[in-house]
């Protein structure tokens, strides 16, 4: 088990006042909160937090954190002293009902687990639905395109007959809908939280996010493919090869066309009951001028062409 | 074989657009209905139909009013806050999601 420096998490001297503990809890909540942060741990970081505020908010359990002394760092190897919580009693007592499944278990050898609150399960002796549960699970663009069957790992945070704090991990093989798109809900009726009193287990719905594709975007039911084309494809138009999830199909660009100019090919979005587009975003590849042969064809494109590509930036002559 | 393949596999329901109910989404949520009906006086939740007993919500809503509730637990903001951080928490994916189609991220 591993020594944690509340203090270090929460970016505090040993000396700072509640006051101070409090203000460091909201800053630190904001810039990791998982709604709102886009920082890469942030959802591991706002746990650790959560856990270093349960442990400094509550003057008690302070007092007795600090008698564990200065000489521990982070990460090391903790074994409780003998008799180090004499005179204080907080198993099972005042949490605040953060997310208590989350804490460690270095906060739990010291602390004991947050039990459980009859008044959350409802009234004995009724018939009580269990609650849905959530996940967000990641898709690719093809298991839309096609359906799908996936596996996905959950793990589910449980209270046991003790009304201890148990988290459970299990397996589901889940069927993909083809079309289903980004944002989208899956309800799997009674896979969530277990009902009480024989009533009904909770659904378990699932969000749907797609995983980034090496070629495509997905935006709602569209489709997105930046295609290279060459200067003289999209001056003089032509007809070119373009991948699509679906296989290849030909596309017809039309002559002049511009760099970023988007072409649509109605209907081979995602299959959803709306159908979706896929939609072609030119780019226009320069060659390289890397041979005297290429460099001459650009000196006669620079000698036979009035172009001027800086007219709009109100620049009269070259 | 995979380990998996013996699994059973199990179909879904896809939730579509505006098919929540208003009990739907308190149990999905946890939430009391009280608590729904206060996000959407705010607008921080639009529900089709216009009488509470028409009300259909989509998987948006569903998306939002669980934000809604980690940004009250969580962070202590009040229902005019959670309006205001939730939109412009939307329209920042939006603008991220703009950038990503100008593949610019």
């Amino acid at each position: 088990m591993q020594y944690k420096d509340y203090y270090k998490i929460m970016g505090l001297s040993r000396n700072s006042t509640q006051d101070e503990v409090k203000r460091a809890y909201r800053k630190l909540a904001r810039k990791y909160h998982p709604d709102v942060s886009k920082e890469k741990d942030a959802e591991a970081k706002f746990k650790e937090l959560g856990e270093a505020y349960e442990v400094l908010q509550d003057p008690e359990k302070r007092a007795a954190y600090d008698k564990l002394g200065t000489k521990w760092k982070a990460g090391e190897d903790f074994r409780p002293p003998p008799n180090w919580d004499e005179g204080f009693e907080f198993k099972g007592g005042s949490f605040t009902g953060g997310d208590a499944g989350a804490f460690s278990d270095f906060f739990e050898q010291l602390f004991g687990r947050a039990g459980s609150r009859p008044t959350d399960r409802g009234p004995h002796g009724f018939h009580v639905r269990g609650q849905d549960s959530h996940a967000k699970i990641y898709i690719d663009l093809e298991d839309s395109i096609h359906g799908s069957t996936r596996n996905i790992s959950l793990s589910t945070p449980e209270m046991d007959a003790q009304g201890y704090v148990k988290v459970k991990h299990r397996s589901l093989n889940i069927k993909i809908p083809k079309g289903i798109k980004p944002g989208q809900h899956i309800r799997l009726s009674g896979q969530g939280d277990p009902g009480s009193g024989g009533g009904k287990a909770g659904d378990l719905l699932l969000e749907i996010a797609f995983n980034s594709h090496p070629l495509y975007r997905v935006s709602e039911t569209d489709i997105y493919l930046d295609l290279p084309v060459t200067p003289w494809e999209a001056a003089l138009g032509a007809k070119i090869k373009v991948p699509t999830p679906e296989g290849s199909v030909d596309l017809k660009i039309p002559p002049n066309s511009r760099q970023g100019s988007k072409l649509r090919l109605k209907g081979r979005g995602l299959p959803a009951k709306t159908q979706g587009d896929f939609f072609v975003v030119l780019q226009i590849a320069l060659p390289p001028a890397n041979t005297e042969r290429a460099k001459a064809v650009y000196q006669q494109m620079q000698q036979e062409l009035d172009f001027n590509p800086r007219l709009s930036l109100g620049v009269k002559s070259l | 074989m995979n380990s998996h393949d013996l699994l059973p596999v199990h179909t879904g329901t896809v939730i579509e657009d505006d098919s929540l109910t208003l009990e739907q989404l308190c149990h999905a949520c946890g939430v009391h209905a009280d608590w729904i009906i206060s996000l959407v006086e705010e607008s921080i939740i639009e529900p089709e139909g216009d009488d509470i007993h028409l009300w259909r919500f989509s998987g948006t809503c569903l998306v939002r009013v669980r934000s809604a509730l980690r940004l009250q637990h969580d962070l202590g903001v009040n229902l005019a806050g959670i309006a205001l951080a939730l939109d412009l928490m939307e329209e920042l994916e939006n603008l991220r999601a703009q950038l990503k189609i100008m593949g610019r991220d």
